[in-house]
């Protein structure tokens, strides 16, 4: 679906470069791409899908090369929501944008498609996008991008600005996209929403991946991480601390079945020692 | 001291109430984190205590906001700002130079400061920001967590005795954000600069701050220290806000009966709690 | 970015010149060749412009800003040559178009005086921090504090604004919005409806920093509160009288 081949990139000013960056993303992975600010994760989003064009390298996604490939061409298969949903939203009510959103893909029966993303993300199609509040914003961006079905998904810090609600609502929309065969591409700093969404991270600092793996085994990697300047998601960090049959525990409820287990059998051993 | 007392805030042409009956109560030196799901009055509730509400933003106003004394309803903002100092979340549009040093001296210059006092002052509160060798830069040069800093030495130059943030890490990386609680922190225990910070990043509050007020749609849901906060879940879960995994973690194992002392704040806490629980040390602390 | 008007740091001793001398400066230069009738005296003010950058060190820019100013005036000297009827004809051309002797001559005066004007003040912005300007503005010439802020606010804003729009247009291609098209008037209907976002969030910057000038006590500031000085050295009292000797030539000739 997405693949990168020893790609490097450079800004004529300022800001981060890539180098030397080589991937493969299969249909239906989801991938998270980790790193800190300014380490350029935006900048291979922005490659996948031609918005930026490999200084060399070949960038391959969805049967296009993009440097070949006309980034409005490449843009009705692959679907790319921003941080900021306020650069996205230009029309004057929320049916519109969706409407937008399929204009330039070709489809057929957009009013159907439309009306159905309305009722799928709760969404009021006559109200004016700019009067919603920020995670509606985001929502309504979502679903206009959605709306052609793309096969693959770039989501550059879907949840920034959100609050928890907001942020599994998107999330969950983008989990059932993905477990229908979608494959999705996110940047997120939010080491939770990584752990408990993406299946893969990569891992990027200074331009270059420095990692690439399970996310599961990525967040036990203290030395990986702290390459990256990240922190591990806690209830991996508590599992590597105890360690033994702790270490494979990714969430809370698992952690807490594991422990009232040992603290039943120690009991019944009586003599409480750990 | 700020002293909340049964504010009621609703905008011009607004058909809900913003604010809805806050009492708050919040003493010299404190710091404390803002939570709650968007549309529950965050952002109001921080422009009540600085003063734009209800000066530079109109509505209907009840109840009263003490700040270092002084009511918020008959002194106008800027009138408060030598007691409160605020700091946005939109990085860029807060800052009015394009030289670090000028971006400090606006507000100092602003307030008369004399000659004598500004270069002791621009020192001050550029060491106090942790950016001292950022003085002649160019901001624009400057990366997001640095310009936040600079924000936030530019507020302090003048020496309120309050800082209220609304979402200052919005836009930056875990690691960044961690560097401006830490500062914070720094400005709170090393100068006694009473400390107020809206944010969703819910694990940083817990570390940092010493007591949370979670805001819901209907009003003040829960009050107090990080660890009075973090033993309701229940009530987190119903306002819809973020739990850290460690504190969910506590609450379950309490559920079990396994747990009963306060809930652990990051990993190592964590840590020590389950080793607490497998020794079977879990006395009663309630 | 790169802005023909952009400040560009420096240490020579024409940055470091008092920002209100530079600023007459620039002013003496541009009246001295509307005053001048002589073709002569223009164009070694041009000369005296490439000399002053060249002291400053941002003769690169300057060389650009004159390339371009020659590619504009170009336009306007084919137009006001054909345009001038009086004089000796000195060329025919069909249509019943001519050139003649003082259409050149007072063409070519007019396209010299445009580029020797308009020089000075890319020169002076290249050399001169805006809030310099508004500074010394504010506490030599008691300019309202307001109008000042506002200019050093207008031009900060500028690259934002530019930078937000590039990042709609990014939105806009991702969303398949082709801006590639060759075709004018499509691309103006394509770019149309991104005025309503960028807009939005014009407003929304501008009403942040206005709140923040607030809270920092904006409104209390008085005329006399600047803390940076800017006194007249002895070199910029030497660069006035060159100016004003300057000017006094070009009125002689």
């Amino acid at each position: 679906m997405l693949r990168l081949d020893g790609v490097h990139f450079s800004y004529n000013t300022e800001g981060q470069g890539i180098q030397d960056v080589s991937f493969e993303l299969k249909s239906g992975e989801f991938a998270a791409i980790i790193g800190e600010n300014g380490a350029g994760k935006s900048t291979i989003c922005r490659l996948c899908n031609g918005l930026l064009k490999p200084s060399s390298g070949t960038v391959t996604v969805a049967g296009f090369d993009t440097s070949n490939a006309k980034t409005s061409r490449i843009a009705r298969d692959v679907g790319f929501l921003f941080q900021n949903p306020d650069r996205q939203l230009c029309q004057s009510t929320v049916r519109e944008e969706i409407m937008f959103g399929m204009g330039f893909a070709g489809v057929s029966e957009a009013e159907e498609r439309c009306s159905e993303m309305l009722e799928l993300f709760g969404l009021d199609g006559k109200k004016e996008p700019f009067g919603l509040s920020r995670g509606e914003r985001q929502l309504v961006a979502l679903a206009s991008v959605l709306a052609r079905e793309p096969g693959l998904m770039i989501l550059d810090e879907p949840t920034t600005g959100l609050d928890y609600m907001e942020c599994t609502r998107i999330m969950d929309h983008i989990t059932r996209l993905n477990e229908n065969g979608t494959t999705v591409l996110m940047v997120s700093h939010d080491m939770e929403v990584v752990l408990d969404y993406a299946h893969r991270g990569l891992v990027l600092s200074g331009g270059r991946l420095i990692g690439d793996g399970s996310v599961h085994d990525i967040m036990r990697d203290a030395a990986l991480l702290s390459k990256a300047s990240l922190l591990p998601a806690q209830i991996p960090a508590l599992a590597v601390a105890i360690g033994g049959r702790f270490i494979d525990i990714d969430r809370a409820d698992d952690m807490a079945s594991i422990v009232e287990a040992e603290a039943n059998a120690l009991a019944g051993d009586s003599r409480g020692e750990f | 001291m700020i002293n909340i007392n049964g504010l009621t805030f609703r905008y011009v042409g607004a058909n809900a109430d913003a604010l809805t009956d806050i009492n708050l109560r919040i003493p010299d030196g404190d710091f404390v984190g803002i939570i709650g799901p968007s549309g529950a009055g965050k952002t109001t509730l921080t422009r009540a205590i600085n003063g734009l509400v209800p000066h530079h933003y109109k509505g209907d106003y009840y109840g009263e906001v003490l700040v270092d004394g002084k009511d918020t309803l008959k002194h106008t903002p800027d009138q408060l700002a030598v007691s409160v100092g605020s700091v946005f979340q939109d990085i860029e549009s807060q800052l009015v130079s394009e030289i670090v040093e000028d971006e400090v001296l606006f507000g100092l210059e602003n307030f008369s400061v004399s000659s004598g006092e500004i270069e002791s002052q621009m020192e001050w509160a550029l060491n106090a920001a942790g950016i001292p060798g950022l003085r002649n830069r160019e901001i624009r040069s400057l990366s997001g967590g640095q310009k936040q800093k600079v924000a936030i030495a530019s507020i302090i130059a003048l020496r309120p005795k309050i800082i209220v943030l609304d979402e200052p890490t919005g836009e930056l990386d875990p690691l960044a954000s961690r560097r401006i609680f830490e500062t914070l922190r720094e400005l709170n225990t090393q100068f006694g600069v009473t400390v107020v910070v809206v944010e969703q990043k819910i694990m940083l509050l817990c570390e940092f701050a010493r007591r949370l007020a979670v805001l819901s749609s209907v009003g003040l849901a829960i009050e107090g220290s990080v660890t009075d906060v973090l033993r309701h879940i229940d009530v987190l879960e119903a306002t819809g806000v973020n739990i850290p995994r460690v504190a969910t973690l506590a609450g379950l194992l309490r559920k079990k009966s396994l747990f009963f002392g306060e809930p652990p704040i990051n990993v190592l806490g964590a840590k020590a709690m389950i080793e607490n629980c497998l020794r079977g040390e879990n006395t009663c602390l309630d | 970015m790169g802005g023909l008007l952009d400040y560009l740091p420096g240490e020579s001793i024409i940055h470091r010149l008092n920002p209100l001398v530079k600023l007459i400066l620039s002013f003496g230069l541009c009246v001295s060749c509307f005053l001048s009738d002589s073709i002569i005296f223009v164009l070694s003010v041009i000369v005296i412009n490439i000399l002053l950058s060249m002291m400053a060190r941002v003769f690169a820019r300057t060389l650009l800003v004159f390339l371009s100013l020659i590619k504009f005036s170009t336009l306007l000297f084919i137009i006001q040559i054909l345009c001038v009827r009086q004089g000796e004809i000195l060329l025919n051309l069909p249509l019943g178009l001519y050139i003649t002797d003082k259409g050149l001559m007072f063409s070519l005066l007019f396209i010299s005086r445009l580029i020797a004007a308009a020089m000075p003040l890319s020169l002076t912005l290249s050399v001169t921090r805006v809030v310099d300007i508004a500074n010394v503005l504010v506490s030599k010439l008691r300019l309202p504090y307001k109008y000042a802020f506002a200019l050093t606010a207008a031009i900060r804003f500028i690259p934002l604004f530019s930078s937000e729009m590039a990042g709609i247009m990014e939105a806009q291609t991702a969303r398949g919005v082709d801006f590639e098209t060759k075709n004018f008037l499509k691309k103006i209907r394509l770019l149309l409806p991104l005025c309503a976002p960028l807009l939005i969030s014009s407003v929304r910057k501008v009403e942040g920093s206005a709140i923040s000038a607030e809270l920092r006590g904006f409104n209390l500031r008085g005329g006399s509160s600047g803390y940076k000085q800017y006194p007249f050295k002895a070199v910029d009292y030497s660069a006035l009288c060159l100016c004003a000797a300057l000017v006094v030539v070009s009125v002689m000739l």
